[in-house]
Parts: structure tokens; C-alpha cells; sequence
């Protein structure tokens, strides 16, 4: 039976959404301090060297504090800690005397102003031997090519690398050749992803401030500030009380500060030399050397038999992580599970290769491989279903993973049991809203535009919760207070990436007790104040962080319960508490008894009077499931065949996200990830110059290209629905959502355009150019 | 190899240099008449700055044109169409005049940037950038403009054809400053087109072009075409409006037309584009923007 909420399942404006729309909303890059230095960077110039010599007096003598790789701890660490010690390689040091990539951190300068600093930057002398660079992953494997990492660390020991494999992961389940002879139709083929820019709109940044004592304070752009504080104590070795890292607003990061950003350490070594604080903010140019996704490299094969079951799949991955491994190791395990996630296999083989080249080092971005994994099989799924004769819709749900089945949330060792599914009705509803049956017969029109409509369904894991305790950390830690007015003082370390996780938290919180939203205060924390949690990444804002909130509002809701049945001379279970909005609180009182009953904030008051403490809680909680969120896409496109362009007609979305929480901000995701997987599909890329071995545009924004309101379907053409499920593991049975609304966009628009003109993609993005020669090519045929 | 990545941050303007403001026009071509080649008019800035930016120039003087009101405005002169050179491009397209009188320069301009950066920038700044791309100069190609050029030695105009010498290069000495942009007054009945091709849209031009044509007893007469981003200047498609002089426009004199504008243009392969691409989307370009105009000059088009 359908419970009825007063917060759950409505729209309501997101709590941080007016101080960020005044502009008032603090970042880390408005964080200025007394006498504090401005950092600037010096980047390597070459792909691939070794520094010879390096000259900073000329620096020092503007009055410059100047940090080389020479000054730092030698330590060689990896910027991200979700992972357990098993599943994490290190080849990172804050600065480096054999930068990797253009753009690699040399050494650092700090002064009393941004412009004295660069005119600082401007005086070191450096003189580099060059090394021959690598800029394809296939290239960078050959035997005999100069190796980036000749030794990296795991496990506290020395590994040797080879051909510059930074990894490798191979997983055989079932027979796999018997697989495919079993099966009617195989087809292989191979997928080329882009190498995409996270482009958040924030840039990276650090501000330090040393302490005395021998501590800094940290405020940063980060997506896990215990994270942080833990990389800060590996690295320079301060105790890890003495390490306080500040939660400020974050301006989105889609996977790029799951890692600690190389600003923050630089800036601690600065500040720690110069004894004042620092602050390290990255040009947008900066930005675009610091990170980018994952490129990939997959030979697919699929075997299905007559009746439409899938037999057997191979898949070869290549991954070309750039010249650091973040989280190749992770991703190698995550990619595997996506893809087996999708449909089953009931043989299947996997080798995935994780490989460096000479280019900006690749992290997570929103899906974690998973959107170039589901582009890729949601097209070959779509090319066997013509094979064979059958509706891609049908096929697809008839080899889905679905309910009661086994899912990979986060690779190998984090799985659970799929507990709520809305994949059928998704794919149904969709294909009714769309008009699916009417869609035209591929490369059967013939005039200069053609529309098609393509199909692709996908799903993101909601946290990497699980049964047993596996290789990825996932936790979190919440505290919950009442304040003597009624309010509540609610403490997490938890990061709102600007997708409202923070204001979801408050709704459960007041749901959960009983007391209006403005009576939830989501405190500015910081790690010394907060309970740990891993990281805002993984959609598990809502699920996973969700969950703490709601445990801490339980046991505090219990507590106010037996306080008020002293005050009010009942029993606990017979009180209730509804939010008073004329009062501003919640209001406990005796169900049937009229006038017995006391408010949150007088309770408050009398425990303070009468000394019988603070009403509060505390707890830390691990979710024992990663329950998938599932989407679908139905997108119609309109080729230009003359000009190449494609132009989006209309798009149907439809998520299960278990419990919807608050349907604006959960339709504004799907929205935000369609934008981005048209990009995807369409648009970035950061290719290489091979001359300079820097990015082609150098990292010029102007030369990275975003789709833009008016390059998007107007919101009439944009439906979007849910199909609400009950998540029994959810906090009121929510799931995640940010990553899956992204997932399937780019195999949809992929498959719309084949419906179209006919023609198959297999390298993103699609640009123009790609589709006018593929015609061209077609029409010689 | 330099180390220019180092060179830039794009917080600040990390080069020295000094600025002025004069109060007069003379006091401004006094100033470029003493700092010429050391110097660098600034406009609007949106062009200038970010290639201040990028370290591409390093110019020792700034000649700010924020005081010269006498270079801003637009107004019917005998001749045709004023329009000063610091005239900001927000100000044209919402010109009356302009989108009465000349539509096809009203759409070139609405076509530049965002409302932020046509609020910015100006008209004689998107000349004087000599950009290859520039969306005003196809439009003022097309419509057969006359620069006004002054340098404390007096006043010369210069027509757009020969204004654009090479990326980022004009006719104009350093001494000189552009002060006006005329327009002549098209001719009766005549039919325009602008069209282009961007990344997104908001982008610099992967490929633009616009044309001006007039029919005559049914045939083609008068013919303009310019293009943009294919060639180091903007170019007219000379080969492609011969070729439709005097004739009657079917379809197959279009598609014959736009098969010749490859004879005038040279593009290269860049970030937004590849060559061959250019050339494929320049002919659709042209295809549509002379089917436009042709159905714009009352000859039904198709
Ligand atoms: C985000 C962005 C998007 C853009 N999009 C477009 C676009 O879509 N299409 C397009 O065409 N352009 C585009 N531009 C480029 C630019 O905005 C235009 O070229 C603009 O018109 C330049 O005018 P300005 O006044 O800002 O020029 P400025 O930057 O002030 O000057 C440009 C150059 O001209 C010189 N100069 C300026 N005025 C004079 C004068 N009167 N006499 C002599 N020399 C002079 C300057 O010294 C400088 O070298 C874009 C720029 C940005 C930043």
C-alpha cells in the first residue's frame, strides 16, 4: 500500500538554491585570508621528459616562495582512497622531476599577488632531456617503447610495469566458445570512445592554511573531504587531527574531485614552506590539463540464438588512462559489471587493459565507464536484433537483468540481489509515448533530412553498498540535533555535488520525524566534526547518505517520543509529532486526546532546564546493497544529410528511481544527462596535437564545445516520467539516479541515427564530418 | 620547444602595458601616430583581451575608443548606411534601420556569440580581428561595404575586398584607425540569405556565407557571395556568381553554382573542422542561401 508523505515524492526548491542564485553561496575559490599567497604552477611544456636542470633563484629573487620536485615529501601515492588497499596502485608524486604529459606539475610558486606570482613562474629556468611520448594506448603497448612508470606501488611493494600496462583484469564464466557455436547469429565489433573533459563549473582549487602546531586547514574542491584529510596524512605525515579540511559549496565535479585534486597538495607544500596561506586556483585552461574520462578501446561479440536468448559475449577493453592511474585497477573491475549488468550472458569472457599513455591523466566521470560500455552494447544489441529479425524492444527486455537477478554495482567483489525493478514498464510506457511502432524502416528515406528514432536503456548502481565488506569503502556518518527552538542541527561530511543530495537528506529527515523542511539546518561542517564518509560519487548521495540521515532521525524521533511521554503523561507509542508550519515546528502530542501536546522546541528548552542533555544522534551506516536505478531513452533526431548536423526532434525519459524524492530536482537530472550524453555522442573529444603533444586546443574552453539551451529539444519535446518503485533497502525506498540518467543516452541517439540514414557509428563522438563521409561512402556503394 | 604553457593565466592580464583613454578622436590617432606598431586599439576588448590572454600579442600601449562617442552609431546618410566603427553589435541588431534596411547584416550580427559578447563587442572590432570567421564581414562583403580609415594624415576608405589581408592582417597601417563602416543602399527587390555552420550554436563559424542577388526579367542579376572560415580571408565566390549572371535559377544552375564555389575557396583542417568537411558544407551553404534569396527576390525558389 502507497504511504502518503508530507515532503517525500513533492517538488520542493532546493536549500542551497537561493544563497547560489544571489551569488552568495561560498566556494573554495571565494575563500580569500589575511595574508594569504597566491600559487601559481609550473607545468611541463613537453609530453614526455626529463628535467636536467632547474633554476628557481630567478624566482626567489621577485620574492617568490618557491616548491620543486626536488622540495616535496618523496612519496608515491594514488589521489583516490575509495578503493581497499588491494585494489590500488600508486604512481603519483606531487610534483615530478619526469612529467608524463603537457601540463604535468614541475614546481610551484607563491607571492603576494596573482600577477607577481606569474612573473615569478615566468623566471624559472628549466632544461629538459625530451623522451619520446606515446599518445595511442595501442602504440604505448608495443614492446620496446619507453616506458612511463617503470616501477609503480602496490600493497607497500615495488611493481614493475611492462609495456606500459598500468593493469590488467580477465574474468571467464560459462564456456565461451561453446557459447557462440550454440548461437545462430555472433557479431563482433569495435568501439572507439571520445576522451571527454568534465568541464564542472568550477575549477579546481585549494586554499591552506598552516596552523600553529604544525597544521593546516584546508578548504577545497573535493567531493570527499575525509578523503582528503587521509591523502594529506599519507603524504606530508601531519597527524590527522591536526589536518582539518572545510566543506565549502561545490560547484560540480561529475567524478573529478573523487580524487584529491594535485592542488591540494601542492598548495600544503607551499603553505607549509611559506608558513602563510595559500591559495592554488586552476585557470579553466589549467583545468582541462588536470583531467579528463576514461577513452576506451572495445572488440564486443554477441551471440544470440533464433529465439532471440543471448549466448555468449566476449569483450576485449582497452582503456587509455593517461599517465596516472587513478582508478584504472577499479574501473577494469566496474567496466565488467556493467556490462554483464546489462543482459545475461550465460558465458562470457572478459580481459580488460588499462594502459598509459603520454596525455592528461583520466578519473571517473559521471558513469564510471558505464556510458561508454552501454553506447557500445546498446548499438551491437541493436544491430543483433535486426539480425534477427526482432524488435530491438522485445529483445532487449527479454535478456535484461532484472529483478531477483545478480548485480555488479561497483565490479567483481560489490553484488547484490536486484530487489525492485521498473525495467518493463519503462520500456513499454516509453515506446507508447514515443510512438515506437511507427518508427521509419532504417535508410529507407531518401530526402536531405531524415528522423529516426532510436532506443537505448541503461542503469547506474545507487552506492557501492554490499552484503560483505569487498574492495570499495562505502560508508557514511550523520549526527542529528535538536536546538532548544525546535530546529535540528543535522552534521555530515557528506558533499552536495549540486544535485540537491543535501536538501533530499533534510526531506527525509523532516518526513522521518515530523518537523517543517526550514527546521533542518545542514551545517557547514568539516572533518574534524564530522563522522567519516567515502564520497559523494556512485549515486549514493540519496541512497547511502540517505540512509545515515534516516537512521539519526529515527533515533532521535525515538528520543523526543520518551522525553515528551514524561512532560506529557503518556506512552511513547501512542504520541505522534506533525510539523506546525504556523508554529515553525514539529508538534508532539497525544493522538485523541485534544490539548495534550508539547512542541519540539519547548521539549528542547525543558531538557536544558532540567538538565536532561541533548536530544540527539549519532551514527555511522553501511547500506548492504547496491540496488540498481534503471532509465530508458527514446530519442527521435533529425539528420541534415547535406550538412552532416543532427538536431534533436523530441526525447522521451523514463527512470525507476526507486521512491522519488523530489520530482524537480530528480526530472532536472535527466535532463542534465541527456544534455550531456548528446554531448557525449555528438560533440567532445580532446584530441592531441602530435607535434607539441599538448591538447589541440590547448585548453581553450572556446575550443571545447558544450551543447548549449538552444542546441537542446525545447522542454515540450522533453517528457520525462517515473516508475516508481519500492527500493526495500532505500531510505522510504529511494534508489540514486545521477549516473544512470546519463548511462543510455549516447546508444539511443546512436541508434536513431542509424534509424535515420542507415548508417553505423562505431567512434565518438559523430561529428558532422563522420556522417558526411559515411553517405558519401554509402552512395558510392 | 618554448614554454608558453607557462606563459599563460587567463585570471589576469599577465603583461605589462599602458593604458589610454583619449578624450578626441585626433587625440587617439595622435596616440597611434606616435605608438603605431607598439600599439593596440581596444574596442570592445572580446577579441583583443583574449589574445592578450593567450600571449599572442603583447602590445606596450592600450588605445581605449570608450570615450569616442563620434565612433558609435548608426544613421542614413546620403550614400547609404553609417555605421560608426566602435558601434557596439547589440546596438545593430537592435537597430530599426539595419533591420529594416539591411536584414542580411541585422542576421550576420545575431548570429555572433552570446547577447554577452555582442554586448561587448563591436562591429570594428570583428573587422579588425581579421578573423577568417568574422560573421559581420560575409554579410558586408555580400552588401558591397566601404571602410573608412583615419590616421592623423587624413581619411581613406578602403572597400571590403581589399580590407582583409591574411588572419588577423588588414590594409590598415598602424597608424590608422577604422572609423566607419558605409553601406551603399541595396539595390530594389533584392534577395538575401545568410547562413552557418558552427560546432553549436554558439560558436565561431565552422563555415559561413551570405549572398545578395537581384532578378531581372527572371534571370539572375546582380549576384553576391561571400564566404568565411574557408580561405585566410573572408572570399566571394567569384567563379559560382558568374556563373548565375544572366541566367535563369533552376535547380540545376544552383547545384552547378554551388559545385563552383570550390574554385574560389582553400580551406584548411582546424579544431572546428576538417577541410573536406569545409568544402561539403560550404556548398550547402551556398545551395541554401541562393535558393533563400532567389525565393527573397520574388522568384519563388523551390
Ligand atoms: C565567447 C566568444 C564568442 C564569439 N563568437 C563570435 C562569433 O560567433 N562570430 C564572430 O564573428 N566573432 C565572435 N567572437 C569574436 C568577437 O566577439 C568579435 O569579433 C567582436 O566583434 C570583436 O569586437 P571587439 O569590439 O570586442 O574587438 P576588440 O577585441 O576590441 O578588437 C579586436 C581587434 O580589432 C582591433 N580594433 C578594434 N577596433 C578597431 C578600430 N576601430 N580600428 C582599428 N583597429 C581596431 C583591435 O586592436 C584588435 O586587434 C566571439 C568572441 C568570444 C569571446
Amino acid at each position: 500500500m502507497r504511504q502518503s508523505f508530507r515532503f517525500i515524492g513533492r517538488s520542493t526548491p532546493r536549500m542551497d538554491g537561493v544563497a547560489k542564485v544571489t551569488g552568495r553561496e561560498i566556494y573554495a575559490s571565494d575563500i580569500y585570508l589575511p595574508d594569504m599567497l597566491y600559487a601559481r604552477v609550473l607545468k611541463s611544456p613537453y609530453p614526455h621528459a626529463r628535467v636536467k636542470h632547474i633554476d628557481v633563484s630567478g624566482a626567489e629573487r621577485l620574492g617568490a616562495v618557491v616548491v620543486t620536485y626536488r622540495d616535496v615529501p618523496d612519496v608515491v601515492y594514488c589521489p583516490r582512497l575509495v578503493s581497499t588497499p588491494e585494489a590500488t596502485y600508486k604512481d603519483w608524486r606531487v610534483l615530478t622531476g619526469k612529467p608524463l604529459y603537457v601540463g604535468d606539475p614541475i614546481a610551484a610558486v607563491a607571492a603576494e599577488s596573482e600577477e607577481l606570482a606569474q612573473r615569478a613562474l615566468e623566471a624559472i629556468e628549466v632544461e629538459f632531456e625530451v623522451l619520446e611520448p606515446s599518445f595511442d594506448p595501442l602504440e604505448s603497448m608495443r614492446p620496446g617503447k619507453p616506458l612511463l612508470h617503470e616501477r609503480i606501488r602496490y600493497m607497500g611493494e615495488e611493481v614493475e610495469v611492462e609495456n606500459n600496462i598500468a593493469c590488467t583484469m580477465e574474468i571467464e564464466q560459462g564456456d565461451v566458445e561453446r557459447g557462440f557455436e550454440e548461437a545462430d547469429v555472433v557479431l563482433e565489433r569495435e568501439y572507439r570512445t571520445n576522451r571527454r573533459y568534465h568541464c564542472q563549473l568550477e575549477p579546481k582549487t585549494a586554499v591552506v592554511r598552516p596552523e600553529p602546531g604544525g597544521g593546516v586547514t584546508i578548504w577545497t574542491t573535493t567531493q570527499s573531504i575525509h578523503n582528503t584529510r587521509l591523502l594529506i596524512h599519507e603524504i606530508f605525515g601531519i597527524p590527522v587531527g591536526k589536518i582539518n579540511v572545510v566543506k565549502t559549496a561545490l560547484g560540480g565535479a561529475f567524478g573529478s574531485s573523487i580524487q584529491t585534486n594535485i592542488v591540494v597538495p601542492i598548495a600544503v607544500a607551499l603553505a607549509l614552506k611559506a608558513r602563510k596561506p595559500v591559495r592554488l586556483a586552476y585557470t579553466r585552461e589549467e583545468d582541462l590539463h588536470e583531467h579528463c574520462a576514461y577513452q576506451m578501446i572495445f572488440r564486443l561479440k554477441l551471440g544470440a540464438r533464433r529465439d532471440g536468448r543471448l549466448t555468449a559475449g566476449s569483450l576485449e577493453a582497452i582503456l587509455d588512462i593517461g599517465a596516472h592511474q587513478i582508478q584504472a585497477y577499479p574501473l577494469l573491475g566496474c567496466l565488467v559489471g556493467w556490462w554483464v549488468s546489462l543482459y545475461k550472458l550465460p558465458n562470457l569472457r572478459y580481459v580488460g587493459k588499462a594502459v598509459y599513455t603520454n596525455k592528461v591523466p583520466s578519473c571517473a566521470m559521471r558513469g564510471y565507464g558505464n556510458p561508454q560500455i552501454t553506447w557500445a552494447v546498446e548499438s551491437l544489441m541493436d544491430e543483433l536484433a535486426e539480425e534477427l529479425g526482432l524488435d530491438p524492444l522485445e529483445f532487449k527486455l527479454l535478456n535484461h537483468v532484472g529483478l531477483g537477478d545478480l548485480f555488479w554495482g561497483q565490479g567483481p567483489t560489490v553484488k547484490s540481489i536486484i530487489k525492485s525493478s521498473g525495467v518493463e514498464e519503462l520500456v513499454r510506457r516509453g515506446a507508447r509515448l514515443i510512438g515506437w511502432d511507427k518508427r521509419p524502416k532504417p535508410g529507407a528515406q531518401r530526402g536531405r533530412y531524415r528522423r529516426g528514432i532510436g532506443f537505448g536503456r541503461g542503469f547506474h548502481t545507487s552506492s557501492a553498498g554490499a552484503p560483505v565488506p569487498g574492495t570499495v569503502v562505502d560508508y557514511t556518518g550523520a549526527m542529528l540535533k535538536v536546538n532548544e527552538d525546535g530546529t535540528l542541527d543535522y552534521v555530515t561530511a557528506m558533499m552536495d555535488c549540486g544535485g540537491g543530495t543535501l536538501t533530499a537528506h533534510a526531506k527525509i529527515i523532516a518526513e522521518e520525524i515530523g518537523v517543517p523542511l526550514e527546521c533542518v539546518n545542514i551545517v557547514r561542517a568539516d572533518t574534524q566534526t564530522t563522522l567519516y564518509d567515502v564520497c559523494t560519487h556512485a549515486s549514493r548521495g540519496v541512497y547511502a547518505g540517505g540512509a545515515a540521515a534516516l537512521q539519526v532521525a529515527r533515533e532521535v524521533k525515538r528520543k523526543l517520543l520518551e522525553l515528551a511521554a514524561r512532560v506529557l503523561d503518556a506512552y511513547p507509542h501512542a504520541l505522534k509529532i506533525r510539523p506546525d508550519e504556523e508554529r515553525g515546528q514539529g508538534v508532539i502530542y497525544v493522538e485523541g486526546v485534544e490539548g495534550r501536546e508539547i512542541t519540539i522546541g519547548e521539549l528542547a528548552s525543558m531538557a536544558r532546564h532540567k538538565n536532561w542533555g541533548t536530544i540527539a544522534a549519532v551514527a555511522s551506516v553501511r547500506q548492504g546493497s547496491c540496488p540498481p536505478h534503471f532509465t530508458a531513452y527514446f530519442v527521435e533526431v533529425e539528420v541534415d544529410t547535406e550538412t552532416g548536423k543532427v538536431r534533436p526532434i523530441r526525447v522521451v525519459a523514463g527512470a525507476d528511481v526507486g521512491r522519488v524524492i523530489n520530482p524537480k530536482l530528480a526530472e532536472g537530472q535527466i535532463h542534465g544527462g541527456f544534455a550531456m550524453g548528446w554531448s557525449m555522442a555528438l560533440l567532445e573529444d580532446t584530441p592531441y596535437d602530435p607535434r607539441s603533444g599538448d591538447l589541440l586546443n590547448k585548453g581553450f574552453i572556446t575550443d571545447y564545445k558544450l551543447p548549449t539551451a538552444r542546441d537542446l529539444p525545447p522542454l515540450e519535446d522533453f517528457q520525462v516520467f517515473f516508475v516508481e518503485t519500492e527500493e526495500p533497502t532505500g531510505p522510504f525506498g529511494a534508489k540514486g539516479l545521477g549516473e544512470g540518467a546519463l548511462n543510455p543516452v549516447a546508444g539511443a541517439i546512436a541508434n536513431a541515427i542509424y534509424n535515420a540514414i542507415g548508417v553505423r557509428f562505431y567512434e565518438l563522438p559523430i561529428t558532422p564530418d563522420k556522417i558526411l563521409k559515411a553517405l558519401k561512402g554509402g552512395e558510392r556503394r | 620547444m618554448s614554454m608558453w604553457i607557462n606563459r599563460i593565466d587567463t585570471h589576469i592580464l599577465p603583461i605589462n602595458f599602458q593604458y589610454h583613454a583619449p578624450k578626441t578622436l585626433e587625440e587617439a590617432l595622435k596616440l597611434l601616430a606616435e605608438y603605431g606598431d607598439e600599439a593596440k586599439i581596444l574596442s570592445g576588448g572580446t577579441d583583443l583581451l583574449v589574445k592578450m590572454k593567450q600571449r599572442l600579442i603583447e602590445p606596450r600601449h592600450i588605445i581605449s575608443l570608450r570615450n569616442l562617442t563620434e565612433l558609435r552609431g548608426i544613421r542614413e546618410v546620403e550614400g547609404g548606411i553609417h555605421i560608426g566603427a566602435a558601434t557596439k553589435l547589440r546596438e545593430i541588431e537592435r537597430s530599426q534601420i539595419i533591420a529594416e534596411r539591411l536584414p542580411l547584416l541585422h542576421e550576420a550580427v545575431k548570429a555572433i556569440g552570446s547577447i554577452q559578447i555582442r554586448n561587448m563587442g563591436t562591429i570594428g572590432g570583428n573587422l579588425c580581428n581579421a578573423s577568417p570567421a568574422a560573421d559581420s564581414a560575409v554579410a558586408l562583403m555580400a552588401l558591397g561595404a566601404e571602410l573608412h580609415a583615419q590616421s592623423i594624415e587624413g581619411e581613406r576608405i578602403i572597400p571590403i575586398e581589399n580590407f582583409f589581408k591574411g588572419p588577423g592582417a588588414t590594409a590598415l597601417k598602424p597608424v590608422e584607425l577604422l572609423t566607419a563602416i558605409r553601406i551603399p543602399p541595396p539595390p530594389e527587390n533584392y534577395g538575401w540569405a545568410f547562413r552557418k555552420i558552427g560546432r553549436t550554436s554558439l560558436d565561431i563559424a565552422t563555415v559561413n556565407a551570405a549572398v545578395l542577388l537581384t532578378l531581372r526579367g527572371g534571370r539572375i542579376d546582380l549576384c553576391r557571395i561571400a564566404l568565411g572560415a574557408v580561405a585566410p580571408t573572408p572570399v566571394r565566390a567569384v567563379r559560382a556568381e558568374e556563373h548565375l549572371r544572366g541566367r535563369e535559377p533552376t535547380p540545376e544552375l544552383i547545384q552547378e553554382a554551388s559545385e563552383l564555389v570550390v574554385e574560389d575557396i582553400s580551406p584548411i583542417t582546424d579544431v572546428r573542422g576538417t577541410a573536406e568537411y569545409r568544402v561539403e558544407a560550404s556548398k550547402a551553404l551556398v545551395r541554401d542561401a541562393l535558393n533563400l534569396s532567389i525565393e527573397r527576390a520574388g522568384g519563388g525558389g523551390r
